[in-house]
This record gives C-alpha cells, structure tokens and sequence, in this order.
C-alpha cells in the first residue's frame, strides 16, 4: 500500500522537476477554459450576413422589395463565386413558378450554405422563408438544403476539410516532437552535428521528410473521409493535397522551434499540444470564427490552420479554383517560408549545449 | 601543426563553471588522455573540442582550425565516440554505417570496403544486416567506433569509450585503439579509469573541477608525489628494522612482513646487506596513479 503511494508522488515529482513541462501543465487547463468560453460568445450572436439569389421567377425578384441584404445573381456560377468570396453567407435558388406556388403551399426553395458558418446560413435561410410565408398566406415554404452539385447538404461537409486539415498537422506536430527530442535524448543529434554535414540540411531533411509524413496521412483522411463518409470532392483533386500538404508545411518551422529547445520528448509534447489545442477550436474547424468574439476573431488569424481549413472548405464544398483561395495559399506560405527559415537559422543554436 | 591548441578555454552554463580556464595542447599522433572525477569538465572539454558546444572564452583550435570559425573545417577532420551512442537502433548496423558515412561524402564502395575492414577487425562483420537494438551492449559500442572510424578522421575524441563495458570487450577495443594510434590517428580519450589511462596514453591531464590540475606523462605523473620509497619485504629472520639506516618509519609489520618507508632506497639496501639480513622476498611499492589522482582532486574539495 505504502509502496503504491511512493510511486505516485515519484512521479508527480519528475513531472514537477521539468519547468517547462510543469508550466505547459499548469497552463493547459487555464487556456482550455480561456478558450472554451471565448469562442462561444456569450449572447446570442447577432445574425448577420447577406443572402445571395438566383431566382428563375421573374416574379419574384419584382415582388421583394429591394434592399441591401438582398442580391440578385444572373447565374449559378457568379452564384457560388459569390459563397467563395464570402460576400453572402448563403445562396438561395428560387425556382419557376415559386410565386404561384406560394398560393399552391407547395412552394420550395433550395438553399446552399457557406460553408464557413453553415448553422448561420441555415438559420438565415430559414428566417428568410418564413417571413416570406407570412406575407403572404401563411402557407410553410420548405427548405431545401443542397450542395453545389444539387445534392442534399451534410454537415459533415462543413467539418470534413478543416479536420483534414488538422489532423495532418497534429500528426505532423507530434511526429516533429519526437523526432528532434528523441535523437537529442539517444544522442544520435550529437552525431548528425558532429558531421561535416551543413547544420541547415539537418533541418531541411527533418522537413522534407515531415512533409512526405503529412502528405502520406493527407491521402490516408481523403481516403478515408471518401469511402467512410461520402465527402465528394467538388474541386480538384490535386489543389486539394496541394493545400493539406502546404497547411503541414506551414506548421513545420514553428514545430521545429518549438521542439529543438525541449530538453525531452515528454516536455515537447506538452508543449506541442498546448499550441496544437488552442489551434483546434481558434481555427474554425468545429465552430465558424464568424460567429467567435473578436478576441478569438483576432486569434484565430494567427493560426495556419485557419487558412488552411478555409481553402480546402472552398475547394471540396464549393468546387471552386485556385483563383478564390490565392489569399490563403499566399498567407500559407508566408507562415512557411518565415518559420521554416527561422527554424534553419535557429537550429543549430537551439538544439547546441 | 599540433593536433589541439587550447589557450584558456572557459565554458559556463549560467554561473556553473564547467571548464574555468584550461590550457593545453596535443602533438599530431599523440595519445592524449583527460583523467577526472565525474563532473570535472572532461566531457564539456570533449563537446567544445568537437564543436558541439561553444566555448564562452578562450581559443581553441583542431588541426589547425577555429571550432568556432571553422567549425566545418573541423569537423571533417574529427571522429566521435562517447558511452551515449551514436547509432539509429532501429536501423541495421551496415544501414547504421552506410548512413553516417554518407554525410562525408564517401561513395558507396569505400564504405562498403572501410565498413567490412574494420567490423571484421572487431569481430563485427557477421552482424552487420542485424538491428543495433538486436545487439550487446558491448557489440553496440564496436560499431559505434566503426561508424566514428569510416571516414578516417584525424583525430578520435572517445568519451569514456568503456564505461559499462564488459573486461573481454574492454580489452578488444583498447587494443584497437592502440593500434590505431601506432598508425597515426591522434586520440584524445575521457575516462575516470586509472588503468586506462595508465596503460594506454602518452601524456594525461587530471582535471578536477573545471581546472588541469597536472599534465605530464604517466610516469611522471607517479614520481610526482614521490618524496620517499616504500619498500615491502619478507625476512626469513624477524629483526627489527626501524632502527636501520635510511628508514623513516616501519608502516606495517605482521609476522615476517614488513612495509617501510625509507628516504634513500640504496643506503637501505646496503644496511641490509651489511647487517646480512636473508631475504625472502623484496619489492618497492610503486605509488599508483590512483593515490595521485585521488590526492590531486581532493585539494580545495
């Protein structure tokens, strides 16, 4: 029984004897509390956002009466353009007839939700066909929820891209963390700097292969997320694992940071998942940053991972093309070229001593 | 060109002086040892003589290069091996070997005849396809001298190269780094073995708390602290010998054995024989390094 006791305060002891480790482990719970209750806001949040038509009712675009939150699109093209520039939160096709089949009750729109803030697309949609059912016969007017391609909208769809996009970069992280501390605790890193080798291929080489790491598990989620859970991809293909291996890329340099200075592979992984947890929910994955405070707002512009969720949601949900997402892709690779630069400088000085 | 130059290293970490102030150098082809009780600062001096650590002040030089400056230049003229090995234990040991020397710059058939050469010198050859983590303790370590030797450096740092070694590989991988010596290779070698120390280098350093606290041969070392002789003997006739000629004190008498201490051994010698004294047995007591490396780092502790 003693003996039992003995082992447990061993442990919390050794725990305790890493500042590092302690810190991130103190810090944890605090941030996830933090964040928790910063990225839900605390009063019902505002609804905003404009609605985005394509009506094949010449009728109907005569009765609305014009305003600002209203814009009337010629095709379904400029249509989910639009979705992809974020100028509307959703698009709402009204078909022929609509306006003679309110009278019917047999009237339906179909609505496509930005994909970025679907749950505020949807409630949108839904306040906008019910005031219109009110104006006039007090008939429902149903809701249907599409994709792009016509089919039913899931919302699986919103969540699928940002978590690949995710998991590849936590696997990434921690592949980094025992990557760089383990050779330093084996002593093999010793051995690499011992070698006339040029200390920044070191770090190119850990890189490169971090990058075939993340590519390899990229093709593993959309395998997956393929066959498991029917996500189609709209866009392309290629762009897609372009964007999961640059969203890896981005992070690598700041996991090389962060990771050459732990003394130990448990310290780096702390470490690691005290930036990867707050990452997760700041980045709009589980929950659309739109809809987040402006503290978390502003955070989550820190994130890689925020830009490469938006891009993959464009291109897998919306089907759209390199054209709407440069902005991500360039933010992308600014995170990478910056920190995988700093990581090559300050390698060598990191992991000396 | 000397092999090491070091005018007034110093590395601190924060305010712990590990290496406060030590100078030396090493001859091309030298055996040079660093004799020490842990913590003295064998090892920092070890990192810093092979770039991995930055010196806080000092100079120092490798075959003729800046470790700071010229770190590169350094390093294709070192080889490593210390008790933390320096080998992937999930790779095999010829992957191990073929990996490490590739960052030279060897080609594919030098290492493939450097790599059979010398595993087969130290009985290795047959366990090159096996995985590191397969082998001894002891078989670990040959390879990682091998993986140290492939690229023919100039200079071999082995640090405490023979700790948790058993006698039987101990002994193969001093012979061999001997031999490596005998043809040419200078060696720089960290232990806290006497013998070691003793039976291999040329000349030694006893560091103690970051400082050289004596640098000379083995030898001289031992005649260091040599002001007087001890002489242990068997008599066939017991006499009492504090009263004799030359001796200082009798240390040690039980039954026919005797150790004394005497100042002048040959006036000893002669009162012996002059008293005809019969002997049964008669050696000098050579003072061991180990009573002169204790003695040493004991001052100021």
């Amino acid at each position: 029984m003693k003996t039992m006791w003995h082992i447990a305060v061993k442990d919390l002891k050794y725990l305790a004897r890493s500042r590092t480790a302690f810190f991130a482990f103190l810090l944890m719970p605090i941030l996830m509390m933090l964040m928790m209750s910063y990225i839900f806001p605390k009063m019902p949040s505002k609804i905003t956002g404009k609605i985005g038509i394509l009506s094949y009712d010449p009728l109907f675009e005569k009765s609305v009466p014009k305003n600002k939150e209203m814009i009337f699109y010629k095709s379904r093209d400029d249509l989910i353009e639009a979705l992809a520039k974020n100028e509307i939160i959703v698009a709402v096709i009204v078909p022929k007839g609509f306006t003679a089949s309110i009278i019917t009750g047999k009237a339906s729109l179909e609505v496509i939700p930005n994909p970025s803030n679907p749950q505020m697309a949807i409630s949108i949609a839904q306040m906008m066909a019910g005031s219109m059912g009110k104006v006039s016969f007090s008939k429902k007017i149903s809701v249907k929820l599409i994709n792009i391609d016509g089919g039913k909208f899931n919302y699986y769809d919103f969540m699928a891209p940002g978590m690949m996009a995710m998991i590849a970069i936590l696997s990434v992280a921690t592949g980094l963390a025992s990557s760089i501390t383990r050779e330093r605790e084996l002593g093999t890193l010793d051995g690499l700097m011992v070698t006339p080798v040029k200390r920044g291929y070191i770090v190119s080489g850990k890189i490169i292969a971090q990058t075939i790491r993340g590519l390899i598990q990229a093709l593993l989620i959309l395998l997956v997320s393929f066959l498991l859970f029917n996500v189609t991809i709209r866009g392309s293909l290629a762009l897609t694992i372009f964007l999961l291996v640059l969203g890896t890329f981005s992070f690598i340099g700041i996991g090389i940071i962060v990771t050459a200075g732990m003394r130990d592979q448990e310290t780096a992984q702390i470490v690691m998942s005290t930036i990867t947890f707050p990452m997760m929910f700041f980045s709009g994955i589980f929950f659309p940053i739109d809809q987040m405070p402006k503290f978390a707002k502003y955070l989550s512009k820190f994130m890689p991972l925020t830009y490469a969720a938006d891009a993959l949601r464009k291109v897998i949900t919306l089907g759209v093309g390199f054209e709407f997402i440069i902005k991500d892709i360039l933010i992308l690779l600014l995170f990478a070229v910056v920190s995988t630069t700093l990581a090559t400088i300050y390698f060598p000085k990191l992991v000396r001593d | 060109m000397k092999a090491i130059e070091v005018h007034n290293l110093k590395k601190y970490y924060g305010k712990v002086k590990a290496v406060d102030g030590i100078s030396f150098h090493v001859e091309e082809g030298e055996f040079f040892g660093f004799l020490g009780p842990n913590g003295a600062g064998k090892s920092t001096t070890i990192r810093v003589l092979t770039t991995l650590a930055k010196p806080t002040s000092g100079e120092v030089k490798v075959a003729g290069f800046d470790v700071v400056k010229e770190g590169e230049e350094v390093r294709k003229r070192i080889g490593l091996v210390s008790d933390r090995l320096i080998l992937y234990d999930r790779l095999t040991v010829m992957e191990n070997l073929r990996f490490f020397s590739k960052l030279y710059g060897l080609d594919e058939s030098t290492i493939k005849k450097r790599a059979r050469e010398l595993l087969e010198l130290l009985d290795m050859w047959k366990w090159k396809d096996t995985p590191v983590s397969k082998l001894s303790t002891g078989m670990k370590q040959k390879v990682n001298l091998v993986r140290a030797l492939i690229p023919d450096p100039q200079i071999l740092f082995l640090d405490e190269p023979t700790l948790g070694l058993d006698p039987h590989t101990t002994r193969k991988i001093r012979d061999f780094i001997k031999e490596l010596n005998k043809k040419g290779t200078t060696i720089i070698l960290t232990t806290h073995m006497l013998h070691e120390a003793e039976i291999l280098c040329d000349r030694i350093a006893i560091i103690n708390r970051g400082k050289i606290v004596a640098m000379d041969t083995p030898r001289n070392l031992k005649h260091l602290f040599r002001e007087k002789e001890i002489v242990e003997l068997e008599l066939l006739n017991p006499i009492d010998l504090s009263s004799f000629d030359g001796v200082m004190k009798v240390l040690e008498h039980t039954g026919d054995y005797y150790k004394v201490e005497v100042s002048d051994i040959n006036t000893f010698l002669s009162m012996l024989s002059s008293k005809k004294v019969r002997l049964k047995s008669i050696r000098t007591h050579e003072p061991s390094l180990e009573e002169i490396f204790v003695k040493l780092t004991e001052v100021g502790s």
